[in-house]
């Protein structure tokens, strides 16, 4: 089986990259114009206080991911649909058993002038490495890159080298955390990166970072003259760009989708399938070890009731699997009906009538409450009391780990590979549902053996259908990623968080777009 | 002689009784027409007089819910910060000794020292909305402000001329320190019952605003308008209810304080003691 | 005078064991909260062993107490920015706010109060307390939400967020103060212009006043000389409790209007157990609160006759 050798790709698939995902609720089509230069870009994410670091392999709260982006680039980064598009990497290959991987880097610059090379990739993944160090989040990902034995093969061409198959290397490497700085870099009070602007201040008092633009960015240069990024809470981050504050505003919530794609005050933009949101049940404990148990529950989710209310309908159901809309998703498998009579029936046969657990919940996540009251309601009508137990939010998800036995769970964009390895292999550092499958580890590393797409798809699919039945993660929809462009800011598109086009600010413009 | 009561007490009465009453019977009454649940922030309507919440909930039947918790929390508050605050001012303030005075007032310092939200903040990560022990927190926070309250006043009637008098005289201890100086300072104590009352109910509302009080799920009126927050133009009555129902009370508690704490100045200004 | 400051400095020691003890106690730690959703049992090892949090408690309130005494009051666990550095920022705005309000409030209720006080019963009085009582009865926070929905997102008159500025932008741009301070002014100028009154109407009825009445002095010398001040005393205490309630009402504006002040930077350093902040503003607070009360002592002992005898 020889792996396919996957064509250099060059950057005219990386133009292709800005593809516009529908964004939904925009004003009627309107003639493209073309894009203006000059002006100060304002956007406002969700912030996290003094947590915030401009250290990109370190990010924490989603302005961090913001301001990197805009700093720097990684080799690699995240179509909507979760495939890799070549950034500083102009294409890839591997050796057949996908151990020895070739990147070829493109002709780029980082903002001091110094070109970027082999050793700065190498340095850079040699620092989220560092076992030394703590709070990287690239890590994970690079678990199986043998550091020792990869090489520069020239300036532009870097080798690396794996201590097990990785298929899905270009994905992993557009990961969190993953830029590349340049090589020897250790304090980030002043940080040089790649990426189309470069730094001009940060106030961690304001919580206000200022860029200016890169004229000579592989890209092209920005239309924006300077990038301003920061950072408020939900309704202030609402309000900021409703009244004029912000040209942007990130991470909304769905009720101001409704109200404002229905005013029409700024331009909603809504990228589909951006986030998992679930329940976790724990199956390695009572009673969801039991797998009538927990597919009686799986049946008692009333799931449109759920996205209609806690999502206010900017979303799609889930089926209890990561990744609706994404490569290798099982598409395939019926929908989990809601029924609870079967539910009851179930629930007899396992001799668990009149269960009673307890859900253990916090405001960690948007509409995490919310849906648990909502699950609580709708878990009576199958005979199951659910005790709701607001827990501390701070430590939520590292309590989740290891307490309770029914826990809310929402996990972002990436690619549906990294989410089995960091969430649910035996080995993972995040498997909340303690699902553990020997034959589902197994199927994974084969998965990641194998170079034909067709083939590793279908082992991926059966992969799924064995989780879904007895993995404790009850999905019950996918969240669409909602943002709002100020009506001066033209370009934007629609795209979930984590990927290419997410907090995107070199190819956006202030002035009307019409 | 039985007098009617005045048409500004009637109106405070019954201000302060449609909080009241919505928090003692509300929930008994709640939801008893039983309407399905709605979509989210759904138009008032025949099965939803006020519309729905974020949730879908009937926002009748939830502010209906709403009050009991709020309104429990802030009374036994309110009373034990002035059981605590209370005896350890007057305490200070008759005390023979000034050790002990500082004693007792220097410890309380470092309470007042930290704005009650803030300790209910910091206090909040244990807290978890645990009714009874957040009532404590706030006794603690609210107890040496009223206690810095009856000290200056009880020192104020104590340097009266009265009291030298009575010293004279050679009255009892207890006549002059509990009689006379217990009296006097509980008239401004007293007259500051009313704002007690609501500094506490805002201290309640605010924490639970903030997140640091109730269960993001319960239907307290605070947390239903923090929730509903962005609701508020779609639903504008899942926030305005409960706000309205904690207003009344705060207005009717003010004018019932007014007028029942005021009628006795009123007849003592001039009047000999 | 210096016994006081000696009580002020033992409060203060008081003050930070006790919020130190409270944030050691609380669950998870800076690590935990550091990695977020990303938690990882070997990542949080290591950052413990980097933040020292594997050390017993008492050794690093001994490290945090030394570093206090040559006048460092740490680094942040999070952001590892010095404290002091990090207070210095977030105070200035709320300064700012509080400073503003103050200037607006203490004028205003102390006239309105007064007035109110003196002619109890009349027309002035009776519209005075019915626009007291009733701005009073909004909550602060539906005050602030209402504004913002109405005056800065419907009209657009006014920004509906200080997003970016800190506190010279404040100071510069008055127009991200208007609404701030407007939700600040409802509630401590209805709360303390009914203390004035009160205090006006208690002075009225002392004898000495009455006996001042009965002398047949003018009624404005009587007002000024005798009422007012004593009307000042409960006031002055008052207006310490305004200031320090206006911390939490700071609180409740600075997540409203997104202003990067102390209170909210409080919170989120509860949020992320970072101790050496929580520690340091709190200090901060307590150090200016026992200021301002004992100024407000001060003052009340130069007018309340027993208590300049002890003074």
């Amino acid at each position: 089986m020889p792996l396919s050798r996957r064509a250099l790709l060059t950057g005219a698939a990386a133009a292709a990259g800005v593809v516009v995902v529908g964004a939904c609720g925009a004003p009627p089509d309107t003639p493209p114009a073309a894009p203006r230069h000059g002006g100060r870009l304002r956007a406002v994410f969700q912030g996290g206080g003094s947590k915030e670091t401009l250290d990109p392999h370190a990010p924490r709260p989603w302005v961090d991911q913001a301001r990197h982006k805009a700093l720097f680039d990684k080799l690699t980064e995240l179509g909507d649909d979760m495939t890799p598009v070549p950034r500083l990497a102009l294409g890839w290959q591997a050796n057949p058993d996908a151990t020895v991987w070739r990147f070829t880097l493109r002709e780029a610059r980082f903002h001091d002038g110094r070109p970027v090379t082999a050793d700065d990739v190498l340095a850079s993944y040699a620092r989220i490495l560092d076992s030394a160090a703590a709070g990287r989040r690239g890590t994970q990902l690079l678990g199986e890159l043998d550091l020792a034995n990869s090489r520069a093969l020239d300036p532009r061409t870097v080798e690396l080298r794996l201590r097990a198959p990785v298929v899905e290397l270009p994905t992993r490497l557009a990961g969190t955390g993953m830029a590349i700085i340049p090589a020897g870099t250790g304090d980030f009070g002043r940080p040089v990166g790649s990426g189309p602007f470069r730094f001009e201040s940060f106030d961690a008092g304001t919580s206000s970072m200022l860029a200016t633009r890169f004229d000579e960015h592989w890209e092209g240069a920005p239309y924006a003259d300077q990038l301003e990024i920061l950072s408020a809470g939900l309704q202030a981050r609402g309000n900021a760009v409703l009244g004029g504050q912000a040209h942007y505003a990130d991470d909304l919530d769905p009720t101001f989708a409704r109200i404002h794609e229905a005013d029409g005050a700024v331009r909603v933009i809504r990228a589909p399938h951006s986030g998992m949101q679930a329940f976790a049940a724990k199956v390695d404990r009572p009673p969801f070890d039991n797998p009538d148990v927990l597919g009686a529950l799986a049946l008692t989710i009333d799931r449109q009731r759920l996205v209609d209310v806690v999502l206010a309908g900017k979303g799609e159901i889930g089926n209890d699997l990561f990744g609706k809309g994404y490569q290798y998703y099982a598409d395939d498998l019926p929908q989990r009906p809601h029924d609870p009579d079967q539910a009851r029936w179930l629930l007899r046969r396992a001799g668990a009538e009149n269960l009673r657990v307890t859900l253990n919940t916090a405001d960690a996540g948007t509409g995490f409450v919310e849906a648990a009251t909502l699950l609580a309601e709708q878990a009576r009508a199958a005979g199951i009391t659910i005790d709701l137990a607001t827990v501390d939010k701070d430590t939520y998800f590292a309590d989740i780990l290891d307490n309770g036995v029914l826990v809310n769970e929402s996990v972002g964009a990436m690619p549906i590979p990294n989410h089995a390895s960091t969430h649910l292999l035996s080995s993972a550092a995040q498997n909340v549902s303690r699902y553990r499958s020997p034959e589902f580890d197994a199927a994974y590393r084969n998965a990641q053996a194998t170079g034909d797409t067709g083939r590793r798809t279908a082992i991926y699919h059966d992969m799924q259908r064995r989780f879904r039945d007895t993995g404790g993660l009850l999905v019950w929809g996918h969240s669409d990623w909602i943002g709002a462009t100020a009506p001066a800011l033209s370009g934007a598109v629609a795209a979930p968080a984590n990927t290419l086009n997410w907090a995107r600010f070199d190819r956006v413009w202030i002035g009307a777009g019409a | 002689m039985t007098r009617w009561p005045s048409p500004r007490r009637l109106l405070a009465l019954g201000m302060t009784l449609v909080p009241v009453l919505t928090a003692v019977l509300g929930p008994a009454l709640a939801g008893l027409p039983h309407a399905p649940p709605g979509g989210p922030y759904a138009p008032s309507g025949p099965h939803h007089l006020l519309g729905t919440d974020g949730l879908g909930r009937d926002v009748l039947t939830t502010t209906l819910q709403g009050g009991r918790s709020i309104l429990l929390l802030t009374l036994t508050a309110t009373l034990l910060a002035y059981l605590l605050g209370g005896l350890a001012g007057l305490a200070a303030a008759t005390g023979a000794n000034r050790l002990v005075e500082q004693l007792l007032l220097r410890p309380l310092d470092v309470v007042v020292a930290i704005p009650a939200l803030l300790l209910v903040s910091v206090a909040a990560v244990w807290l978890r909305g645990e009714a009874s022990a957040m009532a404590l927190v706030i006794a603690f926070a609210y107890a040496p402000r009223i206690a810095r309250i009856v000290h200056a006043a009880a020192l104020d009637a104590a340097g009266r001329g009265a009291v030298e008098a009575m010293r004279q005289q050679r009255e009892s201890w207890a006549c002059i320190h509990l009689g006379y100086i217990g009296r006097a300072a509980l008239r401004p104590v007293v007259a500051d019952l009313d704002t007690r009352i609501v500094g506490v109910l805002y201290l309640v509302a605010s924490a639970n605003f903030l997140g640091l009080g109730f269960g993001p799920g319960s239907p307290d009126w605070a947390v239903t308008i923090a929730r509903n927050e962005s609701g508020l133009l779609l639903q504008p009555w899942s926030v305005l209810a409960p706000a309205t129902m904690i207003a009344l009370l705060v207005v009717g508690v003010n004018l019932l304080g007014d007028d029942v704490l005021h009628r006795p100045r009123t007849a003592r200004v001039g009047a000999p003691r | 005078m210096c016994a006081r400051l000696g009580w002020a400095v033992g409060q203060l020691s008081c003050l930070a064991l006790l919020v130190f003890l409270g944030t050691a106690a609380l669950s998870g730690d800076a690590a935990v909260t550091l990695l977020g959703d990303g938690y990882d049992p070997g990542q949080a090892a290591r950052l413990r062993a980097r933040l020292q949090l594997d050390d017993p408690v008492w050794t690093r309130f001994g490290r945090w107490l030394a570093d206090l005494c040559r006048g460092d009051l740490g680094r942040s666990l999070v952001g590892g920015e010095p404290v002091g550095t990090v207070i210095a920022h977030a105070a200035a705005p709320t300064l700012v706010l509080a400073g503003a309000t103050l200037l607006v409030v203490v004028p205003l209720a102390g006239t309105l109060g007064f007035a109110a006080g003196v002619r109890e019963g009349s027309a002035l009085d009776r519209v005075l307390t019915t626009v007291t009582v009733a701005l009073y009865a909004v909550p602060d926070f539906v005050v602030a939400l209402l504004v913002v929905a109405l005056v800065s997102v419907r009209l657009r008159l006014l920004p509906p967020t200080a997003l970016g500025a800190d506190g010279a932008t404040l100071l510069t741009r008055p127009e991200l103060l208007v609404l701030p301070v407007l939700v600040l002014c409802c509630q401590s100028t209805s709360s303390l212009s009914r203390q004035v009154r009160a205090g006006a109407l208690d002075a009225l009825g002392t004898g000495y006043v009455a006996q001042a009445v009965r002398l047949g002095l003018p009624r404005w010398r009587v007002l000024l000389r005798h009422v007012a001040p004593n009307a000042v005393a409960p006031a002055v205490q008052s207006t310490a409790r305004v200031i320090s309630s206006l911390v939490g009402g700071v609180l409740v504006v600075e997540v409203v209007f997104a202003v990067p002040g102390l209170a909210s930077e409080l919170i989120s350093a509860v949020a992320a157990r970072d101790v050496p902040t929580v520690q340091g503003i709190t200090l901060v607070l307590g150090a200016a609160v026992l200021l301002v009360n004992l100024a407000a002592d001060l003052v009340v002992a130069r007018v309340v006759p027993r208590a300049r005898e002890r003074a």
